[in-house]
């Protein structure tokens, strides 16, 4: 039987799966990545195709098993999927199973399942499946001063407790930019991500949030969210005002 | 005497009460607020009740004047767009909310007061919506000051309390003037401006600080001496109320840690022209 | 070599226009820039022709650059559309007929024009509005006080401020400034700080058609700073007329 040069990565949210699969990209060729079970919000595929130019990335289920020869692939398995139910085609058997797991835990499912373990960051793992609040929010453009207000609201408990949360988000002066947080975590990031600013109407490409916590007040962070969003006619006028600007500076 | 400043009670009636309470302790003879009775907080009515009731004299800040006028503000004046949606919650709020009775009290309210060589206003004596900060230009908080006649200027409006001194005023200037420059009529002259101080008053009710606290000032007009009082209230209730009331909950999150309910103006000299 | 002009208070004065005009094709350095500081009109049906003239000018003429002035303001108060609801400015200084007389002479067809006027240009490091960053109706003189000035000059960073308001000329240099501040916070006090000012001026730059036969206006080179006011003669009693 043939096999596949395939990673698995598994770990609990906030432990570090994507910057550890971001680290073994560095200097190397033919990369693919695939992300399974992060659906529509595509916040981990779209940051390392930011980050790593070359990388090919799998959005959704679509390569064939050959495409699978052609690349060393990295799958990260998001948290929510159940290791013990998931069915993977046969040839994929003797993969690669990494998790990346916070400092000191022991005997878990994880542990029983992979191959290798990696001490990723500090995270407190919850005793109960914690809440996963997702939003697609490709199309909308958000006002700078309104997404660190909101941000930083959220990463402090305004809108329940937050262990996990990122996103990728358009502001108003055509930026992309990558926020992360993990709780505990003394600098929550944010970055900007290496993509040409849109600065004509709506972004015709991926944004979106993702919340891991307990006693999320979901309806509240959407809310918010929505209230810092550009109407059309502001984002063309803020719009214009930026490409004056960049022309004349 | 003794003279009290409070500003910026934003309908939080604990803290106000709170504030009065220790000002009772300070044997005050007598108590100026600088505004902004309403907006934000749960009980406006009961607030602008209080201070009409003691008879305070009262000068209008911007959240009274919106609530008289219709919302005035212009979008620039707010800081983002997140917090321009809850500044109109909390108008909204506020306007179904009131009386008839606190509305005609807060439209007669006079936009500054005279003490003396004392002067009161809610944010500038040129509009109730400028922001002085302590790191305003002193030339600029010299002018504030000047434009006034008072020797020292009470404000509030940005819910951070501080004294300022301006001493040792200079400025050279050189006018020509007439219909030529080819000969001009040339004058040099020095200008000295005396010492001055503005007071911001911090707030009672949506403190800035960091703090939950209830800030305000205490001043004695013999000494000139200023004292800026940090009072603990039970800010938990105004919280409690903030939800019970229906107001969005996020203003009780950030009164419970200081951070005021919304953010301030980036450029905080701009004054709307509309 | 860049040359501006810079003037205000036309007031319906056509002859005036026409004669400041003779006169700037008349410098040696060529004048690159025209800025008209508002108050083309005043309550005369005259105006119109001057709307009209600024509207189009001539071949080789330099493009009016055109702000809203105190007449204008009025106007658009009249319309709806100034800054406050009432023209209680109009009536206090020109009286109540003034009113119906500023209402009739701007044709209606011209108010769009004058609405589109900005406030004011910012160029370089100069701004040029008629009354001041404060407003149209703000009027610096000689005799303003310097602090004033100064927190004209600030409130746009601006280090050269022409405006019109006063109708005179003048050269107002703030030339060395100095103050010390010490603030006092919750938690902590700050010694005291000296804040410095740096040079700026306000130039007040002539009125064109307020007094008969007399208009001044100024010239200005950006780069080497240099202030020129001009007088302009004119009129029937001069024995020439420009036009």
């Amino acid at each position: 039987m043939q096999t596949f040069p395939l990673t698995l990565v598994a770990g609990p949210p906030g432990a570090g799966k994507t910057t550890w699969i971001r680290q073994q990209l560095d200097g190397a060729e033919r990369f693919a990545y695939l992300n399974l079970g992060a659906d529509a919000v595509r916040i981990d595929a779209t940051y390392l195709a930011a980050e790593v130019p070359e990388l090919v990335v799998w959005s959704s289920w679509l390569p064939e098993l050959a495409d699978f020869t052609k690349y060393q692939t990295y799958i990260e398995l998001d948290f929510h999927i159940d290791l013990g139910s998931l069915v993977l085609p046969t040839e994929f058997a003797d993969c690669h199973r990494v998790a990346v797991l916070p400092p000191g835990i022991r005997q878990t499912e994880w542990h029983d399942w992979a191959d290798v373990i990696v001490t990723g960051t500090e995270t407190r793992v919850p005793l109960q499946p914690p809440q996963l609040w997702r939003s697609l929010l490709t199309g909308q453009v958000l006002d700078f001063a309104s997404l660190t207000t909101v941000w930083d609201e959220l990463i402090n408990g305004a809108y329940g407790h937050v262990q996990r949360a990122k996103g990728i988000f358009e502001v108003t002066d055509g930026r992309s930019l990558y926020f992360d947080f993990v709780a505990g975590d003394p600098e929550p990031t944010s970055t900007e991500l290496d993509l040409p600013r849109w600065l004509e109407g709506r972004p015709n490409r991926f944004s979106g949030v993702e919340v891991v916590g307990e006693q999320l007040d979901e309806t509240a962070i959407a809310q918010t969210l929505k209230d810092c969003c550009l109407d059309d006619r502001t984002l063309a006028y803020y719009q214009q005002q930026v490409r004056e600007f960049l022309e004349d500076g | 005497m003794k003279i009290a400043v409070i500003s910026c009670i934003h309908g939080n009636y604990e803290a106000l009460n709170e504030v009065l309470l220790d000002i009772d302790r300070h044997q005050v003879e007598q108590i100026y607020c600088l505004g902004d009775l309403v907006g934000y907080g749960p009980y406006p009515n009961a607030v602008v009740e209080m201070i009409r009731s003691l008879d305070i004299p009262t000068c209008q800040g911007c959240w009274d004047e919106d609530v008289v006028e219709g919302l005035n503000a212009c979008e620039c004046s707010y800081p983002s767009l997140l917090a321009e949606k809850r500044g109109r919650l909390a108008h909204e709020w506020t306007n179904q909310e009131i009386h008839p009775e606190t509305r005609s009290f807060l439209a007669q309210l006079p936009l500054s007061l005279r003490d003396g060589n004392l002067c009161f206003v809610h944010g500038s004596p040129h509009s109730q919506h400028e922001y002085m900060l302590p790191d305003m230009h002193a030339f600029t908080a010299m002018e504030r000051v000047l434009a006034t006649g008072a020797d020292t200027l009470f404000c509030g409006h940005t819910h951070i309390p501080y004294v300022r001194q301006l001493e040792s005023g200079q400025l050279q200037v050189r006018v020509s003037s007439g219909q030529s420059s080819q000969r001009p009529n040339q004058q040099t002259s020095n200008f000295s401006a005396p010492l001055k101080r503005i007071v911001n008053a911090g707030s009672v009710g949506e403190p800035r600080h960091g703090r939950t606290n209830a800030t305000y000032v205490l001043y004695d007009a013999e000494t000139e001496q200023v004292t800026l009082r940090e009072v603990e209230y039970d800010y938990q209730k105004t919280c409690a109320a903030i939800v019970e009331k229906g107001l969005p909950s996020i203003f009780a999150w950030r009164l419970a840690r200081g951070l005021e309910f919304a953010e301030r103006a980036d450029d905080p000299t701009h004054v709307c022209e509309r | 070599m860049v040359i501006w002009a810079i003037l205000s208070g036309i007031e319906g004065n056509l002859a005036a226009y026409e004669a400041v005009l003779a006169d700037i094709k008349r410098q040696r350095q060529p004048v690159e820039e025209l800025y008209i500081l508002g108050d083309i009109i005043a309550a005369t049906p005259a105006s119109a022709n001057v709307i009209q003239r600024i509207r189009s000018p001539r071949d080789h003429e330099p493009e009016p650059q055109v702000c809203r002035g105190w007449w204008e303001e009025q106007l658009l108060i009249l319309h709806g559309s100034g800054r406050t609801g009432e023209p209680t400015e109009l009536i206090e200084y020109y009286g109540a007929e003034q009113v119906k007389a500023l209402w009739d002479a701007i044709p209606r067809s011209t108010v769009n024009w004058i609405q589109s006027l900005d406030f004011g240009f910012f160029e370089l490091d100069c701004l040029l509005i008629h009354g001041s960053t404060v407003s149209v109706s703000d009027e610096l003189t000689p005799n303003t006080p310097p602090i004033q000035m100064l927190d004209r000059l600030m409130r746009m960073d601006a280090n050269y401020l022409f405006c019109g308001r006063s109708g005179l000329t003048f050269q107002y240099e703030i030339q060395q400034g100095s103050i010390t501040s010490s603030v006092t916070t919750l938690d902590h006090t700050a010694p005291p700080q000296a804040t410095l000012v740096k040079p700026r001026q306000v130039i007040g730059v002539g009125n064109v058609g307020r007094i008969p036969g007399q208009a001044t206006y100024t010239l200005y080179n950006p780069y080497a700073n240099q202030v020129e006011f001009r007088t302009v003669r004119y009129g029937p009693r001069k024995g020439f007329q420009s036009i």
